[in-house]
This record gives structure tokens, sequence and C-alpha cells, in this order.
């Protein structure tokens, strides 16, 4: 149990920046997540805490101690693979002792210690069973069960939940989640799936293209994305793009093509910004129903109609032909539209640095 | 950017004896050879005289087309029998598929001059069957010549086709076959326009493989060829000094060789290496519903292949069991050829033991790390060592014979007449089924399995042993199998290396057809099949089929 400091850390493969200059720490106990689309990074930064992959520079603390020098199996991390990874030769039992075996733990001390960890995850009286007649979920508990049996100082678990199927996909990250606040341990847990980031992480780092666009926790991360990279890739959004007009009070005003909207943050008259707003955070107004108080509106033509269900999303063609996404709880049901928004929910960001978000 | 010694140090220390392995008992003895080819008598100068003298000698340029003809007959026939073979098998309901199977993957650890001179026993000039032709009455010309050798080279190398086209017709994606009914083909379009394309690399790499073999076979063309000269013969007998001890010409003969079978082998590998029709899941073709009597034709063709090739091994077996008086067979049966056979000394059949088990241990020992760091270490070095640890498939045994005498018979090290030279050249010819087969078996264990083991604070070194290895089992000892028999039944390389104490089988089997004594040559190629039969047997649970088909 400890923290991990990452240090201006970078690898490149041939002219492919993998890891570029990356800083972050992860605070003891703490269930920290690497979120990206693939290619982004993530997998390749887990692996240089694993010590599978060098570093080019930089440096990376275990507290206070400096463990990318170390090779892989003296590091003392628990590791969780995609696929699994359970030896096909061991049974489950040897399986979760393998790692008990390398550290010469005393043989009665080790078959306490299969056994508590086999029943921690549930699959208690399946020690003498081979790999092959194990399921994938069971076969993921095995996994996880080898990793923390050991004791690690972190447990790194790569994409573990992406070769099971939806349902126990949600089971199991909760079991992940519970596992993690019993044991205290810390976690490093690489995803691209936004919605499993948001739902077990304490923090997360969203990264794209080798680098962290931002760190922060799962409600900041949704709520007040600090890019539009960050904005788009976590949950839909709306990004439009304009100029501030005016400024008043800590509201600005953004014009472009398809209006003028107002927006909480600050920024000077003149500056390029990117504006997300969330569905959700926009609300299809009645013909004559008046604008809550404070709410700005926009005005459009209704397009495509999706009916999902509970909800109906569309979207909504601006003047400008910018189209505007949006969910509502009926369809709507005439052509022209009055569309109201919170100007407090409205996350203005810098014209972005790195180009404009996919 | 930092380097941990201890990660690289395994990668770098298997390279080196690799490295070091093949350059003392591969490249130099080659080098050897070639150096000989280019050198005057005295072995100074430098000259081209040695090739215009071999080029310009009728006897030896016949013999260059004499190889390359039958060569390529061969494998003009092996695939017109072997392509039709592995269409049945894959695609028909035919029945008893895996005995059918294993069968047809027998002639490739069967010493192919055993099924030559079976032809010998049956068709040749005091044959049994040319003996009832004629006194049937019916005129039969005998089989020596290119005729013959080209019929066994069909019967005993039609596998290499086969077996990797089985497996290509196999991996050919159902739906891609199913989207060509559903746009109107008919099956025999389909057939023509899409399976066969897609299987054509695997049929022209099985050629080229057949064409190798052909090309650098001693035993069969010894056997058959009588007068008519055959390049790897010739080298030998130019060697060894039948006619006069000439190593220049011998040399010359033996870079001609070399060369054939080099570029068919880069011919080879640049089909595989271009072959990349792959997607990535696949549902192989279903078997094909056809007419019973289609199907009753698949399976006789089948079944009538199989056996013939066979049929020449069984009737050897069978005659070494009936009594002879001198050449010429007796209608009785009796065990007096055995009786014979190991009268004069039990020693070749221990040395054959003896020899294929150190040479079978050595080459694993260095083949399987090799395969290891081909498959993990991805780098232009470990590349490299996987293309010239499997190139001795290329190289006549003759050849390399030649030049590890040339090479060995003094200055730093002197091995000739010594069982160690022996058992490096057929460490060194055998190589590639090693490697072969334990790069073949890695490629199917994750390496997150190595580095699940290694996360949990075992060493790299310790997780090869307690993970890697017990996982590789099945393709290690496929691969022990695999060139423990084919060193049994080797006499390409034998034949010049072999030293009077160190006399095996093959040779036993090879003094006994240049003398009259055919029941004790029938003795001992039933050991031989005894030999390479048995211990295929017993583990052919263990062995795969692209082992067999080794590349």
């Amino acid at each position: 149990m400890t923290s991990i400091a990452i240090e201006s850390v970078a690898r490149t493969f041939g002219t492919v920046h993998a890891v570029d200059s990356v800083s972050l720490s992860v605070r003891d106990g703490e269930f920290f997540t690497l979120l990206g689309p693939s290619g982004c990074g993530k997998t390749t930064l887990l692996r240089m805490v694993a010590g599978f992959c060098e570093l080019d520079e930089g440096r990376i603390l275990f507290g206070a101690q400096r463990i990318d020098t170390l090779p892989p199996h003296r590091r003392n991390t628990g590791m969780v693979f995609q696929n699994y990874a359970v030896f096909p030769n061991l049974t489950v039992g040897d399986n979760v002792a393998y790692g008990l075996r390398a550290r010469s733990v005393p043989r009665a001390a080790m078959a306490e210690r299969v056994a508590r960890a086999l029943k921690l995850v549930q699959l208690d009286g399946y020690a003498s069973r081979w790999p092959h007649q194990l399921s994938g979920g069971q076969l993921q508990r095995v996994a996880i069960a080898r990793a923390v049996v050991i004791e690690p100082h972190v447990l790194l678990l790569d994409e573990p939940l992406s070769n099971l199927d939806a349902k126990l996909r949600v089971e199991m990250r909760a079991e992940i989640r519970r596992l993690q606040k019993l044991l205290g341990i810390t976690v490093l847990y690489v995803t691209h799936d936004q919605e499993e980031a948001l739902a077990i992480s304490d923090r997360i780092a969203v990264m794209r293209a080798g680098r962290v666009e931002q760190i922060a926790d799962p409600r900041a991360i949704y709520e007040r994305p600090a890019t539009p990279f960050v904005a788009s890739f976590v949950g839909t959004t709306n990004l439009i793009e304009g100029t501030v007009g005016g400024r008043d009070d800590g509201t600005i005003e953004v014009a472009f093509g398809g209006g003028v909207i107002r927006a909480c943050g600050a920024a000077n008259v003149g500056d390029k910004v990117v504006l997300s707003l969330r569905p959700e955070a926009l609300r299809l107004m009645g013909a004559d129903e008046p604008l809550p108080a404070g709410w700005a509106s926009l005005t459009g033509m209704v397009g495509e109609v999706e009916y999902l269900g509970p909800v109906t999303r569309f979207s909504v063609a601006l003047p400008d032909g910018t189209p505007l996404r949006l969910m509502a709880l009926v369809p709507p049901t005439s052509p022209g539209a009055v569309v109201a928004y919170d100007p407090d929910r409205v996350v203005v960001m810098g014209a972005a640095p790195h180009g404009a978000a996919p | 950017m930092r380097l941990f010694l201890g990660r690289n140090a395994f990668p770098l220390t298997v390279g080196a004896i690799a490295v070091a392995f093949l350059t003392l008992f591969f490249l130099l003895p080659l080098l050897k050879v070639f150096g000989a080819s280019i050198l005057d008598n005295a072995g100074m100068r430098f000259t081209l005289e040695n090739y215009v003298n071999v080029l310009s000698n009728p006897f030896f340029l016949n013999g260059l087309t004499n190889s390359l003809t039958i060569a390529a007959a061969a494998a003009v026939c092996t695939v017109l029998v072997g392509v039709p073979f592995a269409f049945c098998l894959a695609r028909l309901p035919i029945g008893g598929k895996a005995v059918l199977l294993a069968l047809a993957a027998l002639p490739l650890v069967l010493p192919s001059f055993v099924s030559a001179y079976a032809l010998v026993l049956l068709f040749g000039r005091s044959g049994i069957v040319t003996g009832a032709l004629h006194s049937l009455g019916i005129p039969f010309d005998s089989l020596y010549g290119a005729k013959g050798i080209v019929a066994v080279y069909t019967l005993t190398l039609y596998p290499y086709v086969a077996l990797p086209v089985i497996a290509a017709f196999k991996s050919v994606d159902v739906s891609v076959e199913e989207a060509a009914q559903n746009l109107g083909a008919s099956r025999a379009r389909v057939l023509r326009t899409l399976t066969l394309p897609l299987v054509l690399p695997s049929i022209l790499s099985g050629g080229l493989l057949v064409l190798i073999e052909a090309l650098e076979n001693f035993g069969v063309p010894f056997v058959l060829a009588e007068d008519r000269p055959i390049l790897s013969v010739e080298a030998f007998k130019l060697f060894v000094g039948e006619t006069t001890d000439n190593p220049a010409s011998a040399g010359v003969l033996g870079v001609l060789l070399v060369v054939c079978t080099v570029i068919a082998l880069l011919a080879q590998r640049g089909i595989l290496a271009r072959r990349s029709f792959s997607t990535g899941t696949r549902r192989s073709a279903a078997v094909m519903p056809v007419s019973p009597a289609m199907r009753r034709l698949g399976a006789t063709y089948c079944w009538m292949l199989v056996g013939l090739a066979l049929v020449p091994f069984a009737a050897v077996v069978v005659i070494s069991f009936m009594r002879f008086s001198g050449p010429v067979l007796q209608g009785s049966f009796s065990l007096d050829n055995f009786t014979q056979l190991f009268a004069r000394s039990y020693r070749p059949l221990t040395n054959t033991l003896v020899l294929a088990t150190l040479a079978a241990c050595g080459a694993t020992l260095i083949g399987v790390p090799i395969g290891y760091i081909a498959v993990r270490h991805r780098s232009r070095l470990s590349g490299l060592i996987d293309i010239v640890a499997t190139s001795p498939f290329a190289v006549a045994g003759t050849v390399l014979g030649i030049g590890l005498v040339m090479t060995y018979s003094g200055g730093f090290l002197v091995l000739t007449g010594t069982a160690a030279i022996m058992i490096l050249a057929y460490m060194v010819r055998k190589l590639p089924f090693a490697v072969r087969s334990a790069s073949a078996i890695l490629h199917q264990i994750d390496p997150s399995l190595e580095e699940a083991s290694i996360n949990l604070g075992v060493p790299p070194a310790l997780t090869f042993w307690r993970i890697t290895v017990p996982l590789m089992l099945g393709g290690i000892v496929g691969g022990f199998v695999l060139t423990f028999v084919t060193v049994a039944s080797e006499l390409s390389a034998t034949v010049v290396l072999y030293s009077g104490r160190w006399s095996t089988m093959t040779i036993a089997m090879f003094q006994a057809l240049e003398g009259t004594s055919a029941g004790i040559a029938a003795a001992a190629a039933t050991v031989l099949i005894i030999c390479t039969v048995l211990p295929v047997a017993l583990v052919y649970r263990l062995l795969r089929r692209h082992e067999l088909s080794m590349m």
C-alpha cells in the first residue's frame, strides 16, 4: 500500500510518442484510472509501472522509493491482465499460490492466504479446479486473487473487464471497487470505457496521444472538462466554437454563426473559445412556456429524431446549420424549436491548442 | 535510453551460442566447399577453372540437368496428387480422416531410400513383380532411372504439399465462399476463382519444399539412378574418390546444388511472406455435401494414395522375413536376414540409437532457445538467426558432410572419424525441426502468461523454466522425436562422415545394397522402419501437423 509518483515519463516507439512527458501522482489507497482511446499511451504507462516497458525519460516512485530501475519481478506490483493470463498448467490454487512461492512464504501461511484470497473473490472451494473448467468471469476472479494475495504495493489492472459480456462487466466492476475499498489498496486502472471509469474511480486521468489532458474526480471530469477532447470523449456533448463578444460580471457572451450563447466563465473580449453544452443540460421549451430564471435560449429547426423508449434523442439545427444534440422525455411535436439552457452549466474552454476535438 | 542487461542477457546469450554454433558447423563448412570450388589445386590462387572444367564436362552438365528435371518433375507430380488429396480430406465427407492424416504424414519420417529399394526389389531387373510379369509374357521395362526416382519422390514427398494445403483449404473463411455463391457463382466457379487462388501460396510453397528435398536427396538416386549422373551422388563420388579424389570438382557440384536449393528456399519464403489473405475471425469451411458416388470416388483416391505410398515399406518388411539364397528370393519365411544382419555386430543399431538421441538432445537444446527468441524478442538479429537456423533444410547432407570434413580434418579442431562430427552434422541438419516446432507452439502461448509470472516475483530465467517450458513441452517433445527419427534414417551426411566404428543402420543398409545381400538390406530397412515409426506412434498425439510439414 503506497502512493505512486510518475515524473516526466516519456517513451518513443520509432517516431511515435507513446508516452509524452507524463507526470501524475496517485495517492495511497486511491483508485486511479487512466482513461483514453486506444493508442493514447495508457497501457504503455501501466506497463512502465509494472516494468514491462522501459522509460526513455523520467522516473517512477512508490512512496519514496524509485522503482523504474528495478526489474519487473522485484517491484511487488500485482497485475491483472486483459486476457487474465491464468497459467493453464496450474490449478486455481497453484495459480494463486504462485507469487507466494516466489516469495518463499511458509507452507502453512501460504495455504491460509490462498484460501483467504479465494474467499475474497468468492471462489472458495475452487482451489483444485483447472483453469479450463472455469468461465471468463471466474478466470477474472482467479487473476485478481492471484494479484492481491501477494499484498502488492499497488494493484495494476489493464482493461480487466473488456473480455466480459456487458452484464458481467457491471457486476465485476462493482466487485473490484468493493475489494479495493476492503483492502485499502492503491489501484492503477486502465480502461477505454468512460462509463466504467466514471463509475469506479476516485480520480481519472484522461489521456490522448501520449499526454494527460486532465486529472480530476469523475464529476469534475464530466461536468467541468478542461479540454474539448475530454468533453467529447467522456459522454456526449455539443461543442461550439465562437468568439467572446461581451463580458459582464462573471458571464460572457459568445457569438458564433448560429447566434449568441451566454456562459459563466472568465475570458477576454475577442478570445476564441470552445463551449460544451451537454444534451441533458438543454431543454426543449413548449410554445409559450416561460424561460426559467437566469436561463437563456437558442432557436432552430428540429432535425433527426430517435425514439429510444424512456427518452427521445433529437437534433436541432441552428440558423447556420450547426446541429445541437439534445434529449427530451417526449418527442418534439412542432418543427420549430426553442432550446433553453442554464449558462451555469455551459463549460467554457480555450480554443484547443491541440486542435479541435474529433 | 537505459538498458536492462538482465532483460537482454537471455536473448544475447542465446544469440551468441546460436551464432557460434552455426558459424562453426554450418557456415564455415559451406564456405570451405565454396573455397575449394574457386581455388586451384594447390589451394592458393583464385580460379574459375574448376567451374569451366565441370560445366564443360557433358557428364556433369548432364547431372545438373538430370537433378533439376527430376526435382521439377517431382514437384509437379506431388502437387498433382497432393492437392486433390488435400481437397478431399479438407472438404469431402470421408470416413477415417484422422487415420488418413496420420498415415499421410508417415512418409515424412520414413527413410525414402527404403521406398526406392522396395521398388528395386519389386520392379527391378530381377524384381518379384518384374519376374512375375515376364513369366506371364508381359513385357516390362524396369523402373531404373528418372521415372523410378520421380515415382519414389512423388510417393514419399507428397505430404509436403498435402499437409499445408489441407490446412489452407480449412482456413478459407466459409463466409467468403458463401458470399460468392450468394452473388450467383456456381460451386465450380467458386473453387476456381476463390478457393484455389487462396490456397495457391500453400501449394507453391509445398511444391518448392519438394523441389528442395528432391534436389538434395542422396539415397533415392543412389539406389535407382544406376549410371545416370545426379548432382548429390556425383559430388559424393568425387569427394570420396571413387574415381579420383577431387575436392575442387566436388566443391563445384556442391555449390551448384546449394545455389539451386537456396534459390528454391528463398522463393518459398517469399511466397509465404506475401501470403496475407488472413482475416481476423473465421469460420472454417463446412464439409461439402456431395453425391455418394463423388464421396466414394474421393475416399477411394485418398486411401489408394496413402496405401500406395506405404506399400513399398510394407513390402520391404515382409520381404525381410523371407529366405534369400544370394539375391534370389525363396518362397519361405525365416529370421535368417536378421540373424545375418546382427551376426556381424549390433553396433550399427546401438550407434544409430545413441547418435540419434545425442543429436536430438543437442538440436533441442540449441533450437528451442532460438525458436524462443525468434518469437519473443523480435529484432533484426533474432530474425536473422531464425533464417540461418532454418536454412540447413536447403543444404544437401552430402555437401554439409563434405564441408565438415574439409574444415575439421586438420587445423584448430580435428573431428573427422569421430562420433562428434556426425552428431554436429545431424544437429545442424535437423535444427530447423527443433526451431520450428518450438516457435510454432510459442505462437500459441500468450506472452502475458510470462509477464504475469514475472509480475508475481519470479525472475525471467526462472519464469522460462516454470511457465514457458511446461507449456511448450508438447512442441519440444514433438520436435525431439522428429529430430530423432529423421536422424535415425539420415543417409546423405552419414555416408560422407561415418567411420567404421561409428557405422549406423543406414550405412549397414547402404553397404548391403552395394553388395548383393538383398536380404540383409531388407532386414536393415525393417529395423530402420521400426526405429522411426515406433517413436512417432508413441508421441503422435503431441505432434502437430504443421510440425510434420515443418515450414
